[in-house]
């Protein structure tokens, strides 16, 4: 029953946006996407060329399912002393700093060493976990971060009087486009793999040469819940896409748990 | 209706193109000129049919590629992007009655084991009575069990692992061998294509793939016109008819131009991987060279390029 509604909506959904589709083909309506995972970037679906879409987006989660064009939007990924051997000018990213909503804010508002008289009235300087009642809003679980095990916590990913930057081993700022800056200081195997292309995700051109943008690490991990729970994959859980139409005359999957496979 | 509109050089583009598809060769056996002609004629087609620019690739191999896939299994999460974005870019039917949607990637749930001392010696299948090797908890003559109608709400799930299966572009294809017109076969970069205008339908190759990698149209193929992709290739993703057998081909109007193959660029975790068996410093060889790594039936010979991996 709950399968049958399911599958009504979908087709419901689906339906809507085909005949939508179909009747204003000149303006699709405005869709918003989300590429790796809900709450990072995030894409406005637009024509490139007549018929030729930059995006397609899946009707049941939201999520990008196909580019038109993997460089839209990016720019150089600049300065990047890890990654060497790789032609200058091929590496793109997406900048994220401007997209994050509250940076701007960060470091004019409240980290801008003087701050609005707020309780507690000093701006955190140690370390060590402290009671943050505005940041604890937007990290649940400040206190008790599990980035680590525990070990570590705000200021060691985030500049200390420079908000809006990270912060990399020797105290210098660190651009939230490039996160990796930060995140391979403690995870550096993972590093070399990315670097390599072996770990995380690359779109472009395959060749080892070729031109590609790179995802960084925060489009994938969300670095405030990278535990997840149980799964402890490093990748928060999400809704997969519909599955595959049943074979013919099957009404429900119960088979595939009698015989293992569907042939 | 054929014989006229061919003699009268009719502008019925639907009459005269079919009427030519009839008598063209085997892709392969085809001249120069004779691809050149197809290819104008079915761009023709099919821009008329689909209402807009539809192109047709007919590039060759690339010199110096051989094309491989590795997959880090220990990071899939299930979440069958991928499969929708494959049916996005290679024009696969889906219509909503059965035996229309058509679907070349298949993610197979499977329960977490256990391969732990205590089980050791349970290896012997219910109602059977026999040890039939290894830690076989479940009979023989089965492999791959799980599930491809998988439905929670989230992915991945607690107690599940997920492998994809698609083509893996055999070195040594089953499929090949067996098909008796000769229209699939192996391209010179490692792909197995298909020519869809020779295929008759027989289904030998699906019966000799150990993968289930390959799909026949049995209903007439339901691809919208808005949705369709009109970037395509001849041996790739152009529409197909009804009768007819696809499967995956490395996304070849994409991969010949350069670019990923659609279900590596969609993948969020980063688990698919895609590059050139014969560059040392490709994505795959890396892998190969790093990486613990298998490929699936392996004992069956069929030398797949598509590579298993985890770390
Ligand atoms: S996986 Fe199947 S369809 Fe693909 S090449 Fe091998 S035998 Fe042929
Ligand atoms: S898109 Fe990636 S994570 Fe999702 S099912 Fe496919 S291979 Fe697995």
């Amino acid at each position: 029953m709950k399968k049958l509604t399911f599958s009504a909506m979908l087709l419901a959904l689906w339906c809507g946006i085909i005949s939508s589709a179909f009747s204003q083909p000149t303006q699709p309506p405005e869709i918003t996407c989300f590429e790796s995972r809900k709450g990072a970037s995030e894409v406005v679906r637009r024509d490139l060329q007549p018929g030729w879409p930059n995006v397609k987006c899946s009707p049941k989660t939201g999520a990008v399912l196909w580019w038109g064009d993997p460089f839209d939007g990016t720019v150089p990924m600049g300065d990047m002393p890890t990654v060497e051997n790789f032609p200058t000018g091929k590496a793109v990213v997406k900048p994220r700093s401007e997209k994050i909503a509250l940076m701007p804010m960060c470091a004019v508002a409240c980290h801008n060493g003087v701050g609005p008289k707020f309780n507690p009235p000093k701006l955190p300087t140690s370390k060590m976990p402290t009671p943050i009642p505005t940041m604890a809003a937007m990290v649940p679980d400040l206190q008790n971060l599990q980035h680590g095990g525990g070990r570590i916590w705000c200021l060691d990913c985030h500049h200390t009087n420079q908000r809006n930057k990270l912060v990399d081993n020797f105290g210098n700022p660190v651009s939230f486009d490039q996160p990796q800056l930060l995140c391979g200081k403690c995870h550096g195997d993972k590093m070399r793999d990315w670097r390599d292309g072996i770990h995380g995700k690359r779109i472009g051109e395959w060749a080892s040469t070729g031109k590609k943008r790179w995802f960084t690490c925060t489009e994938c991990h969300n670095p405030h819940n990278v535990q997840d729970g149980a799964r402890n994959r490093g990748f928060p859980q999400i809704a997969p896409e519909v599955p595959p139409q049943l074979p013919w005359g099957m009404k429900d999957a119960k088979h595939e748990l009698r015989h293992g496979v569907s042939h | 209706m054929g014989v006229a509109a061919l003699m009268t050089q009719s502008d019925d583009v639907k009459a005269t193109v079919e009427w030519a598809e009839q008598f063209q060769g085997n892709y392969r056996l085809m001249t120069a000129a004779e691809k050149a002609e197809a290819r104008a004629r079915l761009e023709r087609r099919y821009s008329a049919q689909y209402s807009k620019k539809v192109t047709v690739d007919t590039s060759e191999a690339l010199p110096g590629v051989l094309m491989g896939y590795a997959l880090n299994i220990r990071k899939c999460i299930g979440c069958r992007r991928c499969v929708n974005a494959c049916v996005e870019e290679n024009n696969q039917s889906r219509g909503k009655n059965p035996g229309e949607r058509i679907e070349w990637i298949q993610v197979l749930r499977m329960e977490r084991g256990e391969f732990s001392k205590e089980k050791m010696n349970e290896g012997y299948p219910e109602g059977l009575g026999i040890q039939v090797g290894g830690n076989a908890y479940t009979p023989a003559g089965q492999v791959l069990e799980g599930q491809y109608h998988y439905e929670p709400a989230l992915v991945p799930e607690k107690d599940a692992t997920y492998m994809p299966i698609a083509c893996m572009q055999c070195e040594k294809p089953p499929c090949v061998k067996v098909c008796p017109v000769r229209t699939t076969y192996r391209e010179a970069d490692g792909p197995v294509v298909i020519d869809y205008n020779w295929c008759i339908g027989c289904r030998m190759c699906m019966g000799a793939c150990p993968y289930w990698a390959r799909r026949i149209n049995l209903t007439t193929p339901v691809l919208p016109k808005a949705e369709m992709n009109p970037v395509t290739h001849y041996l790739g993703n152009r529409p197909r008819m009804r009768g007819v057998v696809e499967k995956c081909h490395w996304c070849l109007q994409r991969t010949r131009q350069g670019r990923y193959p659609a279900c590596v660029e969609v993948c969020p975790v980063g688990a698919r991987k895609f590059g050139n068996l014969l560059d040392p410093q490709s994505e795959v060889s890396l892998i190969l060279a790093r990486k613990n790594v298998f490929r699936l039936k392996a004992e069956l010979n069929t030398f797949p390029k598509f590579f298993y991996f985890y770390d």
